[in-house]
Parts: C-alpha cells; sequence; structure tokens
C-alpha cells in the first residue's frame, strides 16, 4: 500500500474584506484512500491582525494516509469566516484546493468565493451581515450542480504544505 | 514588533509519539535584545539550535514553537508572540519567516484589568500552538514576526521508501542544525 503524508501549516488569509477571520477545513478523500493518523478537519483560531494585511493563522496540517489507487486524491476544502465583535459568524468564502502530488515543500494559494442572492439579499447583507450559505459542503470540491450557483470572489488563504510519498514508485507510478 | 523592545525568546520542540529525540537541548532560552537603532529596527538573537531526532515515521513530524516575552510599561514580564513551524523535511539549507500571534482577552474590561496588573493571557502550555485541535475557541492578534534559518539532514528516508523530492528519496531519522534567530 502506498503512503502519502502532509505536512503543512494553513498560514493565513488575505484580501478579505474585514480582519478578525477564522477557517475550517477538512480533507475529502475517495473511497481507496484510508486515513491512518492525524485529524481530517478542524478550524484554526480567530485572528485579528494587529498591523498587517494578511491574518495568520499558522495552523498545522499532519494527516497520515494510506491508499491503493490514485482515485480521490485528497482534496482539502475551506470555509474561511468572519467573527464580528459580538461574537457572530458570518461566511466569508469557500474554497478548495488539491494536495499536491509532487513530494516536496508547496506554496499554495487557494482562491475563495461566496455565493451572492438576489440584489434584495445583497443589501441586507450590506446593513446586517449574513449571506447565502451552501446547505451541504460537498458542493465546494465537487463539480456536479455548480451550474445553479452564482457566486462572486473573496479573499486567498495561504497554505505551505510539505507532501511525502512512499513506495510509490513500487507500484510504477511517477510523482 | 514595532511597538515593543528588550524581547526574549524561548523555544521548544513539539513532535508525535513515534518521535524520540536523541541529541541535544529541547528547549532553550535566548538572551535579551534590544531593536537596532537604524530604519529597519531589527531584533537580533542569533540564537543557536541543534537537535537530532530519529523516528519510525513521519507522522508528527517535529514542529518548533516559539515564544517571545518583553517587558511591559510597569516593568512585568509579558508574553509578545507565539509562533510554531514544522521542521524542514527536505534536506538543505532553508529559512523561514512566520507570524507571531498573542491571545486576546475577551473582553474590555478584561484587557484593562489585564494590562494595569501585568498579567496578560498567555496559553499555559506553548505546546498548544504547535496543535489543531482545541484552537477553534480562542482569539488572537498577530503582531510581528520572527526569522529563523535550518540546516537539516536526514538519513535512511530512501532506504525506507519515503520520496521528500520528485524523484529523490530520504529517511525519518533527522538531525537538525538550526542558528539564527532574529527579525521584527
Amino acid at each position: 500500500m502506498a503512503e502519502v503524508h502532509v505536512i503543512g501549516q494553513i498560514v493565513g488569509a488575505s484580501g478579505f474584506p474585514q480582519h478578525s477571520l477564522f477557517c475550517k477545513w477538512g480533507v475529502h478523500t475517495g473511497g481507496a484512500w484510508k486515513l491512518l493518523s492525524g485529524l481530517r478537519e478542524g478550524q484554526t483560531q480567530v485572528d485579528n491582525p494587529q498591523n498587517e494585511e494578511m491574518a495568520s493563522w499558522s495552523h498545522p496540517i499532519d494527516i497520515h494516509f494510506a491508499t491503493k489507487g490514485l482515485q480521490g486524491w485528497p482534496k482539502l476544502h475551506l470555509q474561511v469566516w468572519h467573527q464580528d465583535s459580538f461574537g457572530r459568524c458570518e461566511l466569508y468564502g469557500y474554497g478548495f484546493c488539491h494536495v499536491p502530488s509532487s513530494p516536496g515543500l508547496h506554496e499554495l494559494q487557494c482562491v475563495t468565493w461566496r455565493p451572492v442572492g438576489t440584489w434584495q439579499d445583497q443589501l441586507s447583507q450590506l446593513f446586517i451581515g449574513g449571506g447565502p450559505q451552501l446547505k451541504t459542503n460537498d458542493l465546494i470540491y465537487s463539480g456536479a450542480d455548480r451550474y445553479r450557483l452564482h457566486t462572486s470572489a473573496m479573499g486567498i488563504v495561504h497554505l505551505q504544505l510539505g507532501v511525502i510519498l512512499r513506495h510509490f514508485d513500487r507500484y510504477g507510478v511517477e510523482c | 514588533f514595532p511597538e515593543f523592545d528588550d524581547l526574549y525568546c524561548k523555544y521548544c520542540f513539539v513532535y508525535g509519539h513515534d518521535w524520540a529525540p536523541t541529541t541535544g537541548l529541547e528547549e532553550g532560552i535566548s538572551q535579551i535584545t534590544s531593536k537596532s537603532r537604524d530604519i529597519q529596527q531589527n531584533f537580533v538573537w542569533n540564537f543557536p539550535i541543534d537537535i537530532s531526532f530519529k523516528s519510525t515515521n513521519p507522522f508528527g513530524w517535529p514542529q518548533i514553537v516559539v515564544s517571545v516575552y518583553g517587558p511591559d510599561v510597569f516593568g512585568n514580564d509579558v508574553v509578545r508572540g507565539y509562533g510554531a513551524v514544522h521542521i524542514p523535511f527536505i534536506p538543505g539549507r532553508h529559512k523561514r519567516t512566520i507570524p507571531m500571534f498573542v491571545p486576546e482577552s475577551s473582553s474590555m474590561l478584561q484587557k484593562f484589568t489585564s494590562w494595569f496588573m501585568g498579567r496578560r493571557p498567555e496559553f499555559t502550555d506553548p505546546k498548544v500552538v504547535a496543535q489543531g485541535e482545541g484552537r477553534e475557541v480562542t482569539r488572537v492578534r498577530s503582531q510581528g514576526f520572527i526569522t529563523l534559518s535550518f540546516n537539516v539532514v536526514t538519513k535512511d528516508m530512501k532506504n525506507l521508501g519515503y520520496d521528500t523530492t520528485t524523484a529523490d528519496l530520504q529517511s525519518p531519522s533527522v538531525s537538525t542544525v538550526t542558528d539564527a534567530s532574529y527579525r521584527t
């Protein structure tokens, strides 16, 4: 069985309209993949940067997978939320990126998007906040049924992921 | 760290169950340094770190956790930032600049009393910074950066079948020679 280690961190986010952000992340894999150790999902702390433009989380990711096939290569999906001073959480973006398939250290920039509602929704969002959210999270990383969505771009999440592969050459896979 | 002066740092390593340090110091405290007088306002520690680990599994790859402390207006030692980064697993020389953050008080009253009494919110165990669980309830403020440079040597990763760079293999016995922590 080949193994994949993902060792890195969610460094932070930039380009969002407000600070005080946190990120909920998860890793989705296909059926042939088994999680051996590590957390499959998590949530970062809420960061409010003092002087910088970028919110920094430095949230460590350490996951160990074993796999029998290449289908369903792990995808990391993210949701960036904003927490205001009253403690309310507002969605700021969804995004996903594949875990890099070549071993080594990678700097990734994951772009995010937010669903946009009708003009009435946008007007109330301007005053009260809130806004449409996805009912089921798998739309973030799957392509089916996306044509119904109307979205707008939000900021970027920066990740630094290191990938270590084991025994891939035994199966003849070149990475 | 633009607003602060006279800082010192402490470091420690956090690693998984399969890892054990073989030689070297796992923790340390640096000297107290003041800002440089020029425009860049750098803090230089130039603090040496030398440690070796051995392991059976790359899971739980060691991270270095750095905590920076400095005096406040009243002279108490107060935490100025925590930061953590994984030790690079690709052999060679690496430089990492990591952001530092400080836990924030949950209310204005607590902020004022902590400023007054000199007991700012801090983590009881700095190792929490290196873990992914239990962080969703903390609110932090990020300020400042630390730069670390690493020289990493790995042994036997190739023999056990691990690929850490394309078309190349390394092993889980890691020896890290680190030097120089500096920068605002």
